[in-house]
């Protein structure tokens, strides 16, 4: 007996998540496979992008208090990536190179 | 499926393809271009529910300073090392998004409706004020700590 499949329409909802969870799955696999502090930085963006697009549901909930999370998010997450790039230039200048295998230590001693 | 979910599953199908593409060029530069066509992809959903002031911000600030910065140091450090992605990564990462996937096309159902209020994003100083000084306090303290950084590098 093949079980009959049923579809249903896809809800906004759904699509949107998905597109979400996605992305996110992709820029775990960016970030574990980079070879260089760019990449990893270019896949820290993608997650958040995920982040954007998981915060759209809140929007039905309360709209003030979602634009809320949503500045919250966008600045802090702006923030968060401007330290890095200069995490990243200030690693080229003194290790020479901004491969992964150049950060062996992390904190202060970086 | 009526014509603004048909464009809200063109625009996150353009976000998913343009973040494979970060995953599989081996270029950096390429990389940082593809990241901020899924960020204005995303924008754009935004766009489509009529959010306009979260599109503005995320096309400003998140694509327009920090990604350009991001593209720039990208065409600095433009390496094309060779492609690895491992498969033993790949696959749980594909079975962790069927099956959530999955959950979501059968059991979530409904449209996003966002009821407009004009004054919505201006009452966020007021309603959140708190919050918006913590969030400019914490903005301070990390750019302080970057230049302090940035400080020490120099000496």
């Amino acid at each position: 007996m093949i079980p009959e499949l049923s579809f249903h329409e896809i809800s906004q909802l759904g699509i949107v998540l998905t597109a979400s969870l996605a992305i996110l799955l992709i820029a775990y696999v960016t970030a574990i496979s980079a070879k260089d502090l760019v990449r990893l930085l270019i896949s820290l963006e993608l997650m958040f992008g995920a982040v954007f697009l998981s915060i759209i549901p809140l929007f039905t909930i309360s709209v003030t208090a979602a634009y809320t999370v949503a500045v919250l998010v966008i600045f802090t997450s702006s923030s968060e990536l401007l330290v890095l790039i200069t995490a990243i230039i200030l690693l080229d200048r003194r290790k020479r190179g901004i491969q992964i295998e150049k950060v062996a230590v992390g904190g202060d001693s970086l | 499926m009526d014509a603004a979910t048909l464009l809200i599953a063109a625009l996150s199908a353009f976000a998913v393809v343009a973040s494979v593409g970060v995953l599989l060029t081996r270029d950096n530069f390429y990389a940082a271009l593809y990241m901020a066509v899924a960020m204005v992809s995303i924008a754009a959903v935004y766009a489509v529910f009529n959010l306009q002031p979260v599109v503005v911000l995320i096309v400003l600030i998140f694509v327009g300073a920090v990604g350009i910065v991001t593209v720039a140091v990208a065409a600095t450090y433009r390496f094309a090392t060779p492609r690895k992605v491992d498969l033993l990564w790949v696959a749980p990462v594909v079975g962790v998004f069927g099956i959530v996937a999955y959950f979501y096309y059968h059991l979530v159902s409904g449209d996003i409706k966002i009821t407009p209020n004009p004054d919505s994003f201006a009452s966020i100083s007021t309603d959140y004020f708190f919050v918006i000084l913590f969030l400019v306090s914490l903005m301070i303290l990390m750019m302080l700590s970057a230049i302090k950084l940035a400080w020490r590098g120099e000496t």
